[in-house]
C-alpha cells in the first residue's frame, strides 16, 4: 500500500503508467538516435561513421520492430492494440502512432532493402535450394548490379534517409509530446519535452552504437576504427552537452519561476526522485559521461587507441544508464504528485514477475540484439573480412 | 531508367502492401467505428445493455441479516451501504435462494480504504495513522480485533 504525505487527494495515488510505459520511450529513442548515426553517413557525407552504418540502420530497424511491444504489454485489452495502427487520428497523442510508426516502418524496411540490394544479390547468385529462393524473392528476382544500378540505389536511399531523419525526430518528438501536452501535470506539461525527449533518443541512440560496435569489433576481431570511435565521442558529448543543458534549464526556469507547481515539484526532486533524479541522472549518468567524453574529444590525438575505446564505452554505458532514469523520472515522477500540487505518494516499485515487471524490461531489451543477430544471419551486417585483422583481436587504428 | 527497374518493383511492392492494408482495414475496422466519435459506437450500446446493475442495495440484506442490519443502523457506518465493504450483492440471493457466495474481506486494507490517515480527506473523518494507531503487526484481522465495523465506536 502507497504511503501518501502532504495533501494528496485519496484517488490520486496510483501509478498506472507503469514500467512498460517508462520503456517504450527507452527503445523508441534508440530508434531515432541509431537513425541519426546512420544518416549522418548516407544524408550528410560524414564518411567516419560509414564503418558503422548498417550497423546503425540494422539497430534502428530492429529496435523499431519491438518498438509497439512495451505498450502492447500495458494494455488490459491486448486483442485491441491493433487498432491503433489501423484507427489512427488525430483527436488524441496517442492514436497518432499508428501513422507515424507505420510510415517510419516502411520508410526504414526500404532503406534497408536498398542498402542491402547488392548483398541480396551476391546471396541469391552464392545460394542454392530454398535459401537461393528466397534471397531471389528478395531481391524482387531483378539482379541489375551496374554501378548505374548502384548509383540509383544511392540516390534512392539518400532521399530515403532524408526523409526517415524528419520521420525519426518526429516519431521520438511526438513521445515527449504525449507527456508535455499533459497539461494538468505540472512535471510533464512544458514545450520542452519534446526536444528533452529527442536530444535524450539521439544520446541514447549514440551511446548505444558505441558500445555495440566496440562489442562487434572485438567479436569480429577487426580493430574498431579511430575515426569513427573519435566521430561517434564526439558527437555524443555534443547531444549531451544540449540534453543536460535542456534538462538542466528546465528545473532552474520551474525554480526560478516559483509558480505553485515548484513546491511539490520540488519535494519531488529532493525526496522522491533524489535517487533517480540527482545521483543517476544528473551525477552518476550526466556529470561523469560529461567529463570523460569532454577528454576524449579534447585530448583525442595524445590518446591510445585502447584508452580512448574504454573511456567511450565507459561513459556510453553510464549514458544509457542516465536516459532510462530520465524516461524513469518523467513517466514514474509525474505520477508520484497529488493533483493537489501538495502531496506527495511513495515511490513506485516495479513487480518482478508479470507483463508489466522488470523480467520483462529486461527480456525487451534483450530482444532487439537477438533480432540484430537473426537479421546479420539473412542479411550481413559486415562484409566476411571486412576490416578483420586475421589473428588479431586487438582495437586500434586503421587510420593512423 | 533502364538500371531502375528494380525501383519500379519495390513501388510496385509498396502499392499492393498498402493496397492490401486498406482492403484488411476494411475487414477489420468495426462498422459502427466513427458513428459518434473515433471509437466504435456500437460499443455504446452495447454497454448500456451488456452489464446488467449487480447491486442490490443495503434493503436486500435486511430480510437475512437482520443482527447485522440494526447493528448499522446505529453505529458510525448508518450512512455506508453494505455493499461498500462487501461488494456488489446482486447475485448473491435471487428468487429466494442463495446463488453466490459472498466472501468477506477482513484485511486492514479495506478499512484503511476510508481511515488512513490522509491529509486530504476532512479533518473531523476518523482517521487513523496506521503504524501509531495499531500496536501489533499490521494483518488481516487485525482492526477486528477492537472494531466491530457494522457499528463501530470511535
Amino acid at each position: 500500500m502507497p504511503e501518501i504525505s502532504g495533501f494528496a487527494f485519496p484517488n490520486d495515488i496510483h501509478v498506472h503508467w507503469s514500467l512498460m510505459i517508462v520503456m517504450y520511450p527507452y527503445i523508441t529513442g534508440f530508434v531515432a538516435g541509431s537513425f541519426i548515426v546512420t544518416s549522418l553517413y548516407h544524408v550528410f557525407g560524414r564518411q567516419e561513421f560509414k564503418p558503422i552504418a548498417k550497423l546503425s540502420l540494422a539497430a534502428s530497424f530492429c529496435f523499431l520492430l519491438i518498438a509497439g511491444m512495451p505498450l502492447q504489454l500495458h494494455l488490459g485489452h491486448p486483442e485491441r492494440g491493433i487498432f491503433v495502427m489501423i484507427t489512427p487520428h488525430f483527436t488524441s497523442a496517442m492514436a497518432g502512432f499508428g501513422l507515424l510508426y507505420t510510415t517510419y516502418l516502411v520508410i526504414v524496411a526500404l532503406e534497408v532493402w536498398f542498402v542491402w540490394r547488392q548483398d541480396i544479390i551476391e546471396a541469391a547468385r552464392r545460394a542454392r535450394g530454398l535459401k537461393r529462393s528466397l534471397y531471389k524473392a528478395m531481391a524482387l528476382w531483378t539482379y541489375d548490379s551496374s554501378p548505374e544500378a548502384q548509383e540509383v540505389d544511392h540516390k534512392v536511399i539518400t532521399v530515403l534517409a532524408g526523409i526517415g531523419l524528419p520521420m525519426a525526430c518526429m516519431l521520438h518528438g511526438y513521445v515527449g509530446f504525449i507527456f508535455g501536452a499533459i497539461k494538468a501535470n505540472p512535471w510533464w506539461s512544458t514545450p520542452l519535452m519534446p526536444v528533452i525527449f529527442l536530444l535524450s533518443a539521439a544520446v541514447s541512440g549514440i551511446a548505444l552504437l558505441s558500445v555495440v560496435y566496440q562489442v562487434v569489433s572485438k567479436l569480429r576481431r577487426a580493430p574498431a576504427e579511430e575515426p569513427t570511435v573519435s566521430a561517434l565521442a564526439r558527437w555524443l558529448w555534443f547531444f549531451l552537452i544540449l540534453t543536460i543543458t535542456l534538462e538542466l534549464l528546465e528545473i532552474i526556469m520551474l525554480a526560478y519561476e516559483k509558480d505553485e507547481s515548484w513546491h511539490i515539484i520540488s519535494q519531488l526532486l529532493t525526496t522522491r526522485l533524489e535517487f533517480s533524479f540527482i545521483t543517476v541522472q544528473m551525477i552518476i549518468g550526466g556529470m561523469i559521461p560529461l567529463i570523460l567524453l569532454g577528454i576524449v574529444v579534447m585530448a583525442n590525438k595524445y590518446m591510445a587507441p585502447r584508452l580512448r575505446n574504454g573511456l567511450t564505452v565507459a561513459a556510453s554505458l553510464l549514458l544509457l544508464l542516465q536516459v532510462f532514469s530520465m524516461r524513469w523520472n518523467v513517466v514514474i515522477g509525474g505520477q508520484l504528485l497529488s493533483k493537489s500540487l501538495r502531496g506527495l505518494r511513495s515511490t513506485y516499485n516495479p513487480e518482478l514477475f508479470g507483463r508489466e515487471g522488470v523480467l520483462m524490461a529486461i527480456a525487451l531489451f534483450i530482444t532487439p540484439f537477438v533480432l540484430m543477430f537473426l537479421f546479420d544471419r539473412l542479411l550481413p551486417i559486415h562484409k566476411a573480412g571486412e576490416g578483420a585483422v586475421p589473428g588479431e583481436a586487438k582495437t586500434g587504428s586503421a587510420h593512423v | 531508367m533502364e538500371h531502375s527497374r528494380h525501383v519500379f518493383r519495390i513501388a510496385l511492392v509498396l502499392v499492393v502492401a498498402i493496397s492490401a492494408f486498406v482492403l484488411l482495414r476494411t475487414l477489420f475496422v468495426p462498422r459502427t467505428y466513427g458513428d459518434y466519435g473515433p471509437y466504435r459506437g456500437g460499443n455504446v450500446v452495447e454497454q448500456a445493455h451488456v452489464r446488467e446493475p449487480r447491486h442490490a442495495g443495503s434493503d436486500g440484506c435486511t430480510s437475512c441479516h437482520a443482527k447485522q442490519a440494526a447493528d448499522r443502523k446505529t453505529g458510525g457506518h448508518k450512512a455506508v451501504s453494505c455493499e461498500v465493504c462487501h461488494g456488489p450483492s446482486g447475485i448473491h440471493v435471487q428468487a429466494g435462494a442463495v446463488k453466490g457466495k459472498m466472501p468477506v474481506d477482513r484485511s486492514y486494507q479495506l478499512c484503511a480504504r476510508c481511515h488512513r490517515k490522509i491529509e486530504g480527506r476532512p479533518e473531523k473523518f476518523p482517521q487513523v495513522v496506521l503504524d501509531q494507531h495499531v500496536p501489533a503487526a499490521l494483518e488481516t484481522g487485525v482492526c477486528l480485533q477492537c472494531h466491530n465495523p457494522h457499528s463501530p465506536k470511535p
